[in-house]
């Protein structure tokens, strides 16, 4: 190896606590995904560069069980949608006897009751991303990771699915880390915001959103948030440049 | 020609030439996924066989079925050889090519929710090999037909290769032909009834598209 090295991730620190939705934000390039990834096992970090990622199962769990929502839905097409989320079940080695029980439960949710025989590629593509959701949410994970989920569906869809992502969470209370570069849907969708710049990427602010649940996207607070917000992120932004 | 036809020896020669085939597409296919799905894993292994698979696609046919005799004689290990010799390379190839397309991102997402070897290799991977399987298989079996008759005209005392050179020493074309569109047909049906409903089968979730 020659050179430089490229420093992708340098001081971030968050502490996600049990059932919170906590969302990083921040534009592409930024290293969000990289974290995630570094969370769900796919990619590692250089111990020697220090730093570490922890995240505790809950108890009840040996292993720690980790959903991920990806951008696009990462289904197996070959498989139906029940499938596919007993694909995920299996993986998890959650026994059998439960599989019935948390698939019905779990495809209710995100209302694709009666979908459990057919096949992804005859699914819309919020359909599809529905179907992600489930199986991520049918492994009962200690931590549900989403990568700008609704960024690949278009505006109208992606709303509704937020929506529906609100009202979800009021049934299923899992921990949720949510990167994305879309500032309304953090602020609509979280507990708390970290803020992320790039080169090299750190959080450079943090904010608590306490509006009560269950939220309006057409709510004049959370309009105020996102623009105070944003009007941030450039002052940051530019002051780099 | 309809004494051909009419004639039960016909279908046993048929038969004998049909095991051949059967038996050398079966053993290509076992070599050339397994050395295709080593190449797609192992990259030593496909720096070394990367230039000797060319070499073994660009070797003349003629050249194997020759060296089959000297090599064998008249023994039924000639024309067998001979197929697995042509074929497996166009099956590694295929494999190989399979290997290098199976994406990423659902390896990523199956290693996220744990899915052990074998879950990942029947679920995840399988079947994104599927295709490349099919056209591999597709490949051998047409092209392990004509191979057979090339090896058994020269090589052994049976099967359709040597009524073909019978009837040639003969100068009977008629003959010629009755025993090559016979078995043509046979090799038609066999594709028709065997692949197609099969590949059908296993590929019911990208048919379902249309509907």
């Amino acid at each position: 190896m020659d050179g430089k090295e490229f420093v992708v991730l340098d001081s971030i620190s968050l502490h996600v606590d049990e059932g919170e939705f906590a969302a990083i934000v921040g534009p592409s390039g930024c290293g969000k995904s990289t974290l995630l990834n570094i969370i769900a096992g796919i990619e590692t970090h250089d111990p020697d560069e220090g730093g570490s990622v922890e995240v505790f199962p809950r108890a009840g769990h040996s292993t720690l069980r980790v959903g991920y929502v990806f951008q696009n839905a990462r289904l197996l097409n070959w498989l139906t949608v029940e499938g596919n989320i007993q694909f995920a079940l299996e993986a998890q080695e959650i026994p059998k006897e439960r599989w019935r029980e948390l698939i019905t439960k779990y495809l209710e949710m995100v209302g694709l009751e009666g979908q459990e025989k057919n096949f992804p590629l005859n699914l819309s593509g919020g359909m599809q991303q529905r179907v992600a959701i489930a199986r991520a949410l049918a492994i009962e994970p200690d931590i549900l990771l989403m990568d700008e989920p609704f960024s690949h569906l278009d505006e109208i869809t992606a709303r509704k699915m937020r929506f529906d992502l609100m009202d979800i969470l009021t049934h299923a209370k899992p921990t949720i880390l949510f990167v994305t570069h879309d500032l309304g849907e953090a602020v609509f969708l979280s507990d708390h915001i970290y803020m992320m710049s790039t080169k090299p990427a750190r959080i450079f602010k943090q904010i608590a959103i306490e509006v009560a649940r269950p939220r309006k996207p057409e709510d004049p607070v959370i309009f105020d948030l996102e623009k105070e917000l944003v009007r941030e992120f450039f002052s940051v932004l530019d002051a780099q440049d | 020609m309809i004494t051909v036809y009419g004639d039960p020896a016909t279908y046993l020669v048929v038969w004998k030439t049909l095991v051949r085939i059967i038996e050398g597409v079966v053993i290509c296919m076992l070599i050339g996924t397994a050395l295709g799905l080593l190449m797609g894993r192992e990259r030593n292994v496909e720096a070394f066989f990367d230039s000797w698979i060319m070499v073994l696609l660009t070797f003349p046919a003629i050249c194997w079925a020759f060296l089959s005799v000297l090599w064998f004689g008249l023994s039924e290990i000639g024309p067998i050889l001979t197929i697995i010799l042509i074929v497996f390379p166009f099956v590694t190839m295929n494999i190989w090519e399979g290997t290098k397309a199976v994406e990423k991102g659902l390896i990523d997402m199956a290693t996220v929710y744990r899915a052990n070897r074998s879950l990942m290799i029947r679920k995840v991977i399988i079947p994104q090999l599927m295709p490349f399987f099919f056209s591999a298989l597709r490949i051998a079996l047409s092209l392990s037909w004509k191979i057979a008759l090339v090896g058994e005209a020269f090589g052994v005392g049976s099967g359709v290769g040597q009524k073909l050179i019978y009837w040639f020493e003969d100068t009977r074309v008629d003959m010629m032909l009755a025993w090559g569109v016979s078995f043509m047909i046979f090799m038609v049906a066999i594709d028709l009834v065997v692949f197609r409903l099969w590949e059908k089968r296993t590929f019911a979730w990208r048919h379902k598209i249309a509907s």
